[in-house]
């Protein structure tokens, strides 16, 4: 663990030095982002339309029994908008983008690409890491703005076809619990989670042993550890943001 | 300077396995030299050395007058971009054809040519590997000769002043293996650079060599002419080459002649 950490610093560290203030690679960002947004979008929504149908039909069962029938568009509000949403957003784009940059690179390791991209002389961090970064960095606010609106909208739905709750009261008080600031909140989540998707991924591709079992192993270290930092990482983004 | 890379009592160890132990060798300018020995001593480790990949634990490794271990990173990038290197499987990148991989290097380092000088100069190496028109073919339908040519072709696009070969005939059938052999030996002859060649294949090294240096358990046991290496009494080396080799006779350019396929 602490050797995988003192690696992982290194790896952002080299990457920092040489790339930070680089150029990346021409045409290869939008290429990147495109694939990322494309690559994650459609199980992004099939997952938001469920957590947030779940969401209303458990919010419906916690609070009529009570009476607070009114409070389902709240704790929607609150639990998907500034919760949930992010997270959901960021573990769907670490299964799918995320997979694909570490078994991608760990495959080129394998076969000497990334050996031929130095003796070329191009830095593997520019070419592979950066157009990566950039991308990610640019679909990733987007995508978890897209997860909240999803996440409301199929609550609503479930809310009202389903359960039928007065549509304008769910609202109303989904209103009153958000503001705009937590779709700014929404954000600087996605853009913190992508940073540390790409760098995590890309480096368990470039850290993998050579051979079919060292890309199976980064490929599954890629998701596994981008989710629990991502969950990690929320509590202390809303610990500030909210605290 | 006429010798474009120079080992001086390069050590290099993994763990309690020594790799190479106190090696000195140059390589010289516009010769081809085969380094040659058994699997596992040493000669990938050796070939890294030369592009930077790795470093000696003692010694250092000159190339083309930079000791690749301890100059700041543009200036190995610098040196690497004099460099061309053929991988044992090619190394090609899969999501870019035949003439995108040839161009990889150009399209990095020559901001000076055009799109369109870019396209003729990968034209002009692939007429030279004997790959003519296979720009846009996807590198997955490439057989493993071929995969060797492009590889080559990438090496050899940007005018190198060294090119490297990992292993040039590993995988391959002995009818391909001669044809690559003879690609090396004529493009020495028609780009006069220098060429290091890391081989088991000790027919094929012969063929191509005009030195030959032998690694035997991370020690140069041997270094000279190909002639001088090939009648060497050495007892390793004798057991490595085979009691009934014959050098071929050189042609009329001075080089080894080979034989026709």
């Amino acid at each position: 663990m602490i050797r995988w950490l003192g690696g992982f610093a290194w790896f952002v560290v080299d990457w920092a030095r040489a790339c930070a203030m680089r150029r990346p690679p021409p045409g290869r960002v939008m290429e990147e982002a495109f694939r990322i947004g494309v690559m994650s979008l459609p199980v992004l929504l099939t997952i938001s339309i469920f957590v947030g149908t779940n969401l209303a039909l458990q919010g419906y069962n916690a609070f009529v029994p009570l009476g607070g029938q009114r409070l389902v568009g709240m704790f929607v509000a609150l639990a998907g908008v500034r919760e949930l949403a992010p997270i959901i957003a960021a573990a769907m784009v670490a299964a799918k983008a995320g997979t694909e940059m570490a078994s991608q690179i760990a495959v080129m390791k394998t076969r000497e690409q990334v050996d031929a991209l130095e003796v070329m002389a191009v830095n593997p961090l520019w070419w592979l890491v950066t157009p990566r970064l950039y991308g990610i960095v640019l679909v990733m606010p987007a995508l978890t703005v897209i997860s909240i609106f999803t996440m409301v909208a199929a609550s609503y739905v479930a809310a009202t076809v389903q359960l039928g709750l007065n549509g304008a009261v769910f609202l109303e008080f989904a209103r009153n619990a958000t503001s705009g600031f937590d779709l700014v909140a929404g954000v600087v989540k996605g853009f913190v989670f992508g940073i540390v998707i790409c760098f995590v991924s890309t480096y368990c591709g470039f850290a993998s042993t050579k051979g079919p079992e060292g890309v199976g192993q980064a490929t599954n270290s890629a998701v596994v550890i981008s989710s629990v930092a991502c969950v990690s990482i929320n509590y202390i983004v809303s610990q500030v943001l909210y605290g | 300077m006429d010798e474009p890379i120079v080992f001086t009592g390069v050590s290099k160890r993994f763990g309690a396995l020594t790799v190479l132990d106190d090696v000195s060798l140059s390589f010289q300018r516009g010769q081809t030299t085969a380094v040659i020995g058994p699997s596992g001593t040493g000669k990938s480790v050796l070939l890294k050395h030369i592009v930077g990949l790795l470093h000696p634990d003692s010694g250092t490794v000159s190339v083309l007058g930079v000791d690749m271990a301890r100059a700041k990173d543009k200036d190995v990038y610098a040196v690497r971009k004099r460099l061309g290197m053929l991988f044992q499987d090619g190394a090609l990148f899969d999501s870019l054809s035949v003439g995108e991989n040839i161009a990889f290097p150009l399209q990095r380092h020559r901001a000076d040519l055009s799109t369109k000088r870019q396209r003729e100069r990968v034209d002009q190496v692939l007429e030279l590997v004997e790959l003519p028109g296979l720009y846009d073919r996807p590198t997955s339908a490439l057989s493993g000769g071929q995969r060797k040519r492009v590889g080559l072709a990438r090496a050899i696009v940007n005018e190198p002043e060294i090119v490297l070969f990992d292993e040039p005939n590993s995988g391959l059938d002995p009818m391909t293996s001669d044809a690559i052999d003879h690609l090396i030996h004529d493009m020495k002859a028609k780009l006069g650079i220098t060429f290091v060649v890391i081989s088991h294949d000790i027919v094929g090294t012969i063929n191509v060599a005009d030195r030959i240096a032998m690694l035997y358990q991370g020690k140069l046991i041997a270094n000279g002419t190909t002639a001088e290496v090939v009648r060497s009494e050495h007892p390793v080396l004798r057991r490595f080459l085979g009691r009934n080799l014959v050098l071929p006779e050189p042609g009329d350019d001075g080089l080894p002649r080979l034989p026709s396929i």
